[in-house]
């Protein structure tokens, strides 16, 4: 891994909030304000989360693979279930689901192992976690339910929208953000 | 966790309901206890208010 995963704090167990949180959460608290229930995936810190509880009347599920992040996501008040993607939650529980996924393409030679390689790493193509996500996310959605996904041109927007449609999803683009190494942009889908 | 959080979550190896025991309670939540599934009697810990319902093939092998 390089500058990008080096400037994202590697020493922690737990991916800390960065550009791409405080986007997704923007976007989360204006696209959500009549949401009943919020699922959070991989919510890291729980930063997401926090605010999606503070800013809408949405009750608020954080989870993660790391049971770090759910203690962290617990100390900031939120109900936390440690999970592997959506596979606990029970058919059309949430309004909507929000994830900034692990992106990264990594060299699958070159893994390193610990949580941190889990918040980060999106296999070799960037998408490992993204696609196995949209296969699954439909099943715990209402019907009118939609999804924010955080999307980096690294994974590839283009690339993602088309899984999505492949899910059943229509996309649409709702804010981006240019950064040197990257731009993030965060993505409804809904039926 | 909140009990109420019972209705929301399920078995996630087959999907059905889960049914608490030997829970324990602190200011109205569960801190400590057990989710087991009324299909398959798969057992998932709650730990320090947080359930553990990653499936079971995926409790060992992770990171520390």
């Amino acid at each position: 891994m390089g500058d990008l995963a080096d400037r994202r704090g590697l020493e922690t167990d737990v991916y800390e909030p960065a550009e791409d949180s405080r986007l997704l959460a923007s976007v989360a608290v204006s696209r959500l304000a009549d949401a009943r229930r919020v699922l959070e995936v991989g919510t890291g810190s729980g930063y997401v989360a926090e605010r999606m509880a503070e800013e809408t009347g949405a009750r608020v599920i954080a989870s993660d693979v790391n049971p770090h992040a759910c203690v962290s996501a617990r100390e900031r008040g939120v109900e936390a279930v440690r999970a592997d993607l959506v596979s606990p939650f029970a058919d059309g529980a949430f309004d909507a689901v929000v994830f900034n996924p692990p992106y990264l393409p990594t060299d699958p030679d070159n893994e390193w192992d610990d949580w941190m390689e889990r918040a980060l790493s999106g296999g070799e193509s960037g998408r490992e976690v993204i696609e196995a996500f949209l296969e699954r996310v439909g099943r715990v959605l209402t019907s009118d339910g939609r999804v924010l996904l955080l999307v980096s041109s690294l994974a590839g927007v283009s690339e993602v929208v088309e899984r999505a449609g492949e899910a059943g999803f229509s996309a649409v683009a709702r804010a981006d953000e240019s950064y040197p190494f990257e731009t993030l942009t965060v993505v409804e889908l809904f039926y | 966790m909140k009990e109420s959080l019972l209705e929301i979550l399920c078995c996630p190896l087959d999907k059905h309901d889960l049914e608490l025991e030997d829970a324990e309670y602190e200011e109205n939540e569960v801190v400590s206890g057990t989710l087991i599934c009324t299909e398959c009697g798969e057992r998932y810990p709650i730990e320090d208010g947080i359930p553990n319902l990653l499936p079971p093939d995926m409790r060992e092998g992770t990171p520390a």
